[in-house]
């Protein structure tokens, strides 16, 4: 049984606090927090698929190219993470991620080694200089995705690239991620009969402490690849190129860690592998259940297919306080093995935990966050999120101790049925104590761009 | 204010060349001119680009002995040049328009035995190297011809030293108006300090700040003078305690932090002596030809640091009024810029646009009875909308200090 350190918290171990489940609306999912688990796939089917749909440019040597681009950790699970990968990734030289799809590059790929989520308000003057300013932001993704030589500009200005890689601008596998927030909505542009059905501001869970400076935004665009520069560049570029159109409110800067040992799942702060599983992203009609908005999804406005709406929580982890937790405890507020990743009642980190045989909590407390995020009921099955999570580090704070946690970020359908159903299962956990959700936002991650003469929101715009 | 901040210039070169057979009563003034400018130093030739010993396919090679001799082009498109200077001095290349000698691309400072790429995007139309050597006379190469109709690189007629004289001068006449200006303002201001009338004196205090900020002033255009008049406490041991803060901000500090009649009279005295003190000589400061396009933006990016951050602020809450000065300041600068801008710079109505943006922002976020707004009581979105205008003025603004370079023709 967890030992609950919090004398205010209202549940030590089992009955859930909050709003129990509307009848009929399934809810699971991967949890905003360490350890997420959905059923695997029958035994003998392949798990999750490092290499996504669409993907694979044969057989490169020694270039693992997912369609993701990105830093496929899991490529080849069980075998180690290809060490391919590692070495492009470190030398910056990992394949453009092709910036063109029905659906945004950025969503299915496995979290690359660096991302920044950067959330904006629009400051453009009319619904005219609003197109401008999304197709400003295609047609930079679209150059810095794919790479190339900055345009010479003479003796006619500065220069039109700020150089930070160098004279020709590498791919590194960055992508674009673009969503809008529900204040895009307002009257400014006319949008609000636009409005995505389930788009409102983030909702302040019980155990938030949300600092309105760094929550929701018009817009966010989040950026990743393999190397810290890339992305640093990639917001530089694209900022100086929107400086009328929308204004920087927030950002945060995340890392993904390699898998340690190598094989297994990056782990997060707190020492738990993070995003052990979720849902898999070759599977097309998953996908489509769980992460697209499609033609014809309840609610939804028409120009709206084709997105995802994206969470992003900004999400503080006590880890001074964490470190002085006995292991057992550790383990079971979490409810796998630190070390291995395992369900606490299985030996394998893939094992499905059983709650049938544990009905009391014997051996996966009732409170764990794995088993409260995902009690893994067949109702809950279209309640799961994509999960990507980085990890943040922000110096320290005013006791000395670390700023370090979690960006949290997923994609779903619907963030009513989904996120939120996820999030409230998890109000008074016992792992609330050891992290402080302080930001973030819901958006909607825009329908992808099809082609050159296409733009993100063209048609939100049209 | 702030950092100086150096562009190798052309002046070096002039001043290096003691005949110069081309258009003499020009380049003569210029000489004048820049020896009298001393912020032109003479550190451009060490710049020299990195020396590479590969041989690459795209290689120049100019010296005394000929500039780009047997190079072509094989067609339009994106091109990187191999500049590699075989001669014993330092010196600069451009790649000219030859029939009017608009500049395509340009190398600076390129050392003896160094090479350095040159980008351009190479459309329809003549291309020549020229060579500006230290000690030798101009060279121009041969010509290279690129037909159809494919647009590149645009070539902009270069801008020289004579050119800046007449907006040099027109500036200097305008910081003449204002400093006579600011002189009575400031006199007024230190005798409703004196009389201790310090409810007249705030209002006189943003007068008369407002009137120096019109000015321009940004990275010691008026020497020391600035750091004296409008200087920050930043540095100080004591900050804003330090005796040795003087000027508008010191001024400002104390009339809205309760200070003593006693304690700011010598302050606005001091202040209103100094201002005096800057009009007097300002009739032999001379103005550097290379500062007045560098302005263009410094001074909004001084705005945006020290202004819109409200770093500025020191008690007054006048940094949006600030900011507008600013802008109008800058404006003047595009006024005496104007005639050498209109035909080379096509991004020059869109900074028009945004100036004009920026100065209605700022004043339709005042108060309710029209008084200016600290910054830190703006909305959000107010805050966000001038700065957005703000930083954008800045990018429009950005290319003119890189076109009005004073150039050798």
């Amino acid at each position: 049984m967890p030992t609950d350190r919090s004398p205010e918290s209202p549940l030590p171990e089992s009955p859930l606090p909050g709003p129990p489940p509307p009848a009929g609306a399934p809810s699971s999912a991967e949890p905003p927090l360490p350890a997420g688990s959905v059923p695997p796939p029958p035994d003998g089917a392949p798990r999750r698929r490092a290499f996504l749909r669409g993907a694979l440019s044969a057989g490169v040597t020694g270039v693992v190219a997912g369609a993701a681009g990105g830093y496929a950790y899991r490529a080849t699970r069980p075998a180690p993470a290809s060490q391919g990968v590692m070495e492009n990734a470190e030398a910056g030289l990992l394949p453009p991620v092709p910036f063109h799809g029905r659906y945004q590059a950025g969503i299915l790929p496995q979290p690359q080694r660096q991302t920044a989520v950067i959330s904006f308000n629009a400051t453009a003057d009319g619904r005219g200089e609003l197109a401008d300013l999304f197709q400003t932001i295609t047609a930079r993704g679209r150059f810095l995705t794919a790479g190339g030589t900055p345009p010479p500009v003479g003796i006619g200005g500065p220069p039109s690239d700020s150089g930070v890689l160098g004279p020709t601008v590498v791919p590194d596998g960055l992508t674009v991620t673009v969503g809008v927030g529900s204040t895009l909505f307002d009257d400014r542009y006319g949008l609000a009969p636009r409005r995505p059905a389930k788009l409102t501001p983030m909702l302040s869970f019980p155990n938030d402490n949300l600092d309105p400076a760094q929550c929701g935004g018009d817009l966010v665009i989040q950026l990743s690849a393999g190397n810290a520069d890339t992305v640093m560049h990639a917001l530089r570029d694209i900022a100086r190129h929107t400086r009328g159109g929308m204004q920087a409110s927030w950002r945060i800067d995340g890392f993904c860690s390699p898998a340690r040992p190598s094989g297994t799942v990056p782990r997060n702060m707190l020492g738990f592998m993070d995003g052990i599983s979720n849902p898999d992203t070759s599977d097309a009609a998953q996908m489509d259940s769980l992460v697209w908005i499609e033609p014809g999804t309840a609610g939804e406005p028409p120009w709206t297919a084709g997105g995802s709406y994206f969470v992003v929580r900004l999400i503080r982890m006590f880890v001074e306080f964490w470190d002085r937790v006995d292991i057992t405890e550790q383990e079971n507020m979490i409810g796998r093995r630190r070390a291995t990743g395992c369900p606490l009642d299985a030996t394998s980190i893939d094992a499905t935990p059983d709650y049938g045989l544990d009905p009391t909590g014997d051996v996966i407390p009732l409170t764990a966050h794995m088993r409260l995020a995902n009690p893994r009921t067949p109702q809950t099955a279209d309640s799961r999120i994509l999960r990507r999570a980085y990890n943040y580090d922000r110096g320290i704070d005013q006791v000395g101790d670390l700023d370090i946690g979690l960006v949290f970020t997923c994609f779903q359908q619907d963030v009513k049925r989904q996120f939120e159903a996820v999030q409230k299962r998890l109000i008074g956990e016992p792992l609330v104590d050891y992290i402080s959700p302080f930001g973030g936002g819901y958006f909607l991650a825009l329908p992808g761009v099809v082609d050159r003469t296409d733009y993100l929101g063209r048609a939100l715009l049209a | 204010m702030g950092p100086g901040r150096f562009r190798p210039g052309r002046g070096l070169l002039i001043l290096a060349m003691p005949g110069l057979p081309f258009d003499s009563s020009l380049v003569g003034s210029d000489v004048r001119r820049a020896a009298l400018t001393a912020v032109l130093a003479l550190t451009a030739g060490v710049l020299a680009a990195c020396g590479g010993s590969a041989t690459p396919a795209n290689l120049v090679s100019v010296s005394n002995g000929g500039c780009g001799v047997g190079w072509h082009l094989a067609g339009p498109g994106w091109h990187t040049f191999q500049i590699y200077n075989g001669a014993a001095e330092g010196g600069e290349v451009d790649l000219i328009d030859p029939a009017n000698g608009a500049v395509y691309a340009e190398v600076n400072g390129l050392g003896p035995g160094t090479t350095s790429p040159m980008s351009l995007d190479v459309g329809s139309g003549s291309y020549a190297f020229r060579c500006l050597f230290d000690d030798y006379d101009p060279m121009t190469g041969p010509t290279v011809v690129v037909g159809g109709h494919t647009r590149g690189t645009p070539a902009i007629l270069p801008i020289t030293s004579n050119d800046l004289l007449a907006p040099a001068s027109e500036y200097h006449a305008y910081v003449t108006t204002g400093l006579n200006t600011l002189v009575t303002q400031a006199s007024a201001l230190a005798a409703d300090v004196r009389g201790g009338n310090l409810g007249a004196a705030r209002s006189a205090w943003l007068t008369a700040h407002l009137t120096y900020e019109r000015l321009g002033a940004a990275y010691d255009s008026f020497g020391n003078f600035d750091d004296e008049i409008d200087g920050r406490p930043d540095g100080l041991a004591g900050g804003v305690n330090s005796a040795r803060w003087t000027g508008f901000y010191r001024l400002e500090y104390g009339l809205w932090h309760g200070q003593s009649v006693h304690q700011l009279t010598s302050v606005a005295d001091a202040l209103a002596a100094d201002v005096r003190a800057l009009r007097t000589s300002w009739p032999s400061t001379e103005i550097n030809l290379l500062d007045i396009g560098l302005r263009t933006h410094e001074i909004l990016e001084n705005a945006l640091e020290f202004q819109l951050t409200g770093h500025d602020d020191y008690g007054s809450g006048s940094t949006l009024a600030t900011t507008e000065a600013n802008v109008q300041g800058t404006l003047e600068l595009l006024t005496v810029l104007h005639p050498l801008l209109s035909g080379r710079y096509a991004g020059l109505p869109a900074v028009y646009t945004w100036l004009d943006r920026l100065q209605s922002l700022l004043n339709q976020n005042k108060g309710p009875n029209g008084q200016w707004l600290a910054v830190s009581g703006l909305s959000l979105s107010s805050r966000q909308q001038i700065d957005a205008t703000c930083s954008q003025a800045l990018e429009e603004l950005a290319p003119i200090a890189a076109i009005t370079e004073p150039r050798i023709t």
